[in-house]
């Protein structure tokens, strides 16, 4: 996508300063707030209250990530986090390569209709369906569990999901299948042996958009998992503020571990993940 | 659950595959409606039924605090919305932040994408500038920036002393304190405006530039007579996203100032929250979803018609 087209076609900023200084302000905007929450994790309680305020830890100290794993379960905030992500992910994938496929591959008559629809649900705010699904898992009794979570956040990201995944497979050309199909695969096994492995990277980014959202979620999380065995961690991060006092370096080690996990993701797959976002942000 | 549903349709999908070959349009219609069973069924469960749910729930009073069993009470609780001073300050809010914050973060995200656009000989420290901000969680960014906005120990206020201003008391005042919660929001969702706007600026043909040189237009006008009219489809997209989001915002605000002070920053999406998993009150919270389902399709409504305009 941007290996042809001219980069730079923006048209107003051009030369080496001008690149220069729009690089550092992206940067700094980019990178400064986790970065000064890496810095604040890494600073004594002495170089906390110091006036004015140090930027840079001096005797950088790993006490607030032990305090943040002793003070509260963090570890068990992590695994419900993963857990919870990591299933929401798998079963958004598997629900959406199915339905993608049939829009993408099986001339449906209404297929404009179904993709609005689809459109449609994708903008229904989650926090209007608090109350009667708030009422579902009760009368379900799946409040205080993994799955609580995980059906709503596999809904959550399946629309988008969906269609990111609609415009990969319609790039995919149908002569591969069809080949497939003449050497004796039915259509499911030319899906699974064929279309999906050769839309890879767009499955992976779908999954990755997936994994985000179910870990970014803190409004069902709150409301659904009170229990201190099932908190995620947004919700569980909450727990480090006494009644008066913000232990703030202990907060950011915390806010540092619960970081870490998508950050490695994104650093690993960024233009993979700035590609489909971008592939199913307008198609979308 | 579903998995086991979805499993069941691909084995005994498989074997009657082979008998459909003659009849390939009626089994691609039976096979579409199997691949599509898993994706209806949970959107059915999550979000049909919970809607219709709602809207019935608006008409009780239904409250699990006082023990009562429903009672149909028809628009009471509507009634009992235009009179509670909350409702209209904290759907004011949630208004207010949607005025605020999409504008604001569409002019950030449009300059952070003319930035990024420019020919870095390396790309991914760009591309991670734009992604860190839009993966961390919202909950986390609020957390960040309530420390960034610290009256004594925040960085916000160390800049501001060292270049000679006074430090303000961020979270005691309701205006500095709403301000502080729509920076962190506009912060918070320019990077992805950003990369919305980016891949449209990278679609547009460096010849149109070109051209333009060889007829003498200078920068500002390429930029608002190709850059801007060509941009039109990716920002109206990203724009009315982020008009949906906004409408819900909770994280941040819940997470900066839990409200406060007073209810000077709750939001309805808060206020909903509040009368659902505080009080308990199934019957007024449902109600007050309902009236922010309705402000969501208006928007939604005008995103399908634009949609369909550009097709």
């Amino acid at each position: 996508m941007t290996t042809t087209t001219a980069s730079g076609s923006g048209g107003l900023l051009s030369g080496k300063p001008l690149r220069a200084i729009a690089a550092i302000i992206l940067l700094v905007n980019g990178m400064f707030p986790a970065l000064w929450i890496l810095f604040t994790s890494l600073k004594t309680e002495g170089e906390l209250t110091a006036k004015p305020i140090t930027w840079f830890p001096h005797a950088p100290t790993l006490q607030n990530y032990m305090q943040a794993f002793s003070d509260q379960p963090l570890h068990l905030f992590l695994f419900n986090s993963l857990m919870v992500a990591l299933l929401s992910t798998m079963l958004t994938l598997l629900v959406s390569v199915l339905a993608a496929y049939a829009l993408a591959r099986l001339n449906l008559k209404r297929r404009g209709l179904i993709l609005a629809a689809i459109i449609a649900v994708s903008t229904f705010p989650l926090v209007t369906l608090l109350v009667p699904l708030f009422e579902i898992m009760r009368t379900l009794n799946l409040l205080n569990s993994w799955t609580a979570l995980v059906l709503p956040y596999t809904v959550l990201s399946l629309p988008v999901c969906t269609l990111m995944l609609v415009s990969f497979f319609e790039g995919i050309p149908r002569d591969l299948e069809n080949a497939a199909m003449i050497d004796g695969c039915t259509r499911l096994g030319a899906l699974f042996k064929v279309v999906v492995p050769l839309c890879a990277p767009g499955v992976f980014t779908a999954g990755i958009l997936a994994f985000v959202n179910a870990w970014d979620e803190f409004l069902l999380a709150l409301s659904f998992n009170s229990n201190p065995q099932l908190r995620t961690l947004p919700v569980g991060i909450q727990l480090y503020q006494g009644e008066f006092a913000f232990p703030w370096p202990v907060i950011s080690a915390a806010l540092v571990v619960g970081i870490v996990p998508v950050a490695v993701l994104i650093v690993i797959f960024q233009e993979r993940v700035v590609s489909g976002l971008t592939a199913g942000g307008i198609k979308g | 659950m579903a998995t086991t549903t979805s499993l069941k349709i691909s084995a005994d999908a498989e074997p009657r595959q082979a008998a459909w070959v003659r009849w390939l349009d009626l089994s691609d219609r039976s096979l579409a409606i199997l691949l599509l069973a898993p994706a209806a069924l949970l959107l059915a469960l999550i979000i049909v039924y919970p809607v219709c749910r709602l809207a019935y729930t608006s008409f009780f009073s239904l409250s699990l605090t006082s023990g009562l069993p429903a009672e149909f009470v028809g628009f009471e609780n509507y009634q009992l919305m235009i009179d509670d001073p909350v409702f209209w300050e904290t759907t004011w809010n949630t208004v207010l932040i949607t005025l605020i914050t999409v504008p604001g973060a569409l002019i950030v995200g449009l300059g952070l994408a003319l930035m990024a656009n420019l020919p870095f000989r390396t790309q991914w420290p760009v591309r991670l500038s734009l992604l860190i901000p839009w993966a961390l969680p919202l909950s986390f960014a609020g957390l960040i920036f309530a420390w960034f906005f610290h009256s004594e120990y925040g960085v916000v206020n160390d800049i501001l002393n060292r270049v000679g201003l006074p430090g303000i008391i961020w979270f005691n005042s309701p205006n500095w304190a709403f301000a502080a919660i729509c920076l962190t929001i506009i912060w918070k969702t320019s990077s992805f405006m950003a990369l919305i706007i980016l891949a449209g600026l990278q679609t547009i043909p460096r010849s149109l530039y070109e051209a333009a040189d060889v007829d003498g237009a200078g920068r500002f006008r390429q930029f608002f007579e190709i850059t801007l009219p060509l941009l039109k489809p990716s920002i109206v997209v990203a724009l009315i996203f982020r008009t949906i989001t906004s409408l819900q915002t909770f994280d941040i605000p819940y997470m900066m100032t839990g409200g406060g002070p007073g209810t000077s920053t709750a939001t309805l999406a808060m206020y909903i929250h509040q009368n659902t998993v505080s009080f308990l009150d199934l019957g007024y919270g449902s109600a007050l979803a309902v009236v922010m389902f309705a402000l969501s399709m208006c928007v939604t409504a005008v995103y399908l018609r634009m949609i369909r305009t550009k097709e």
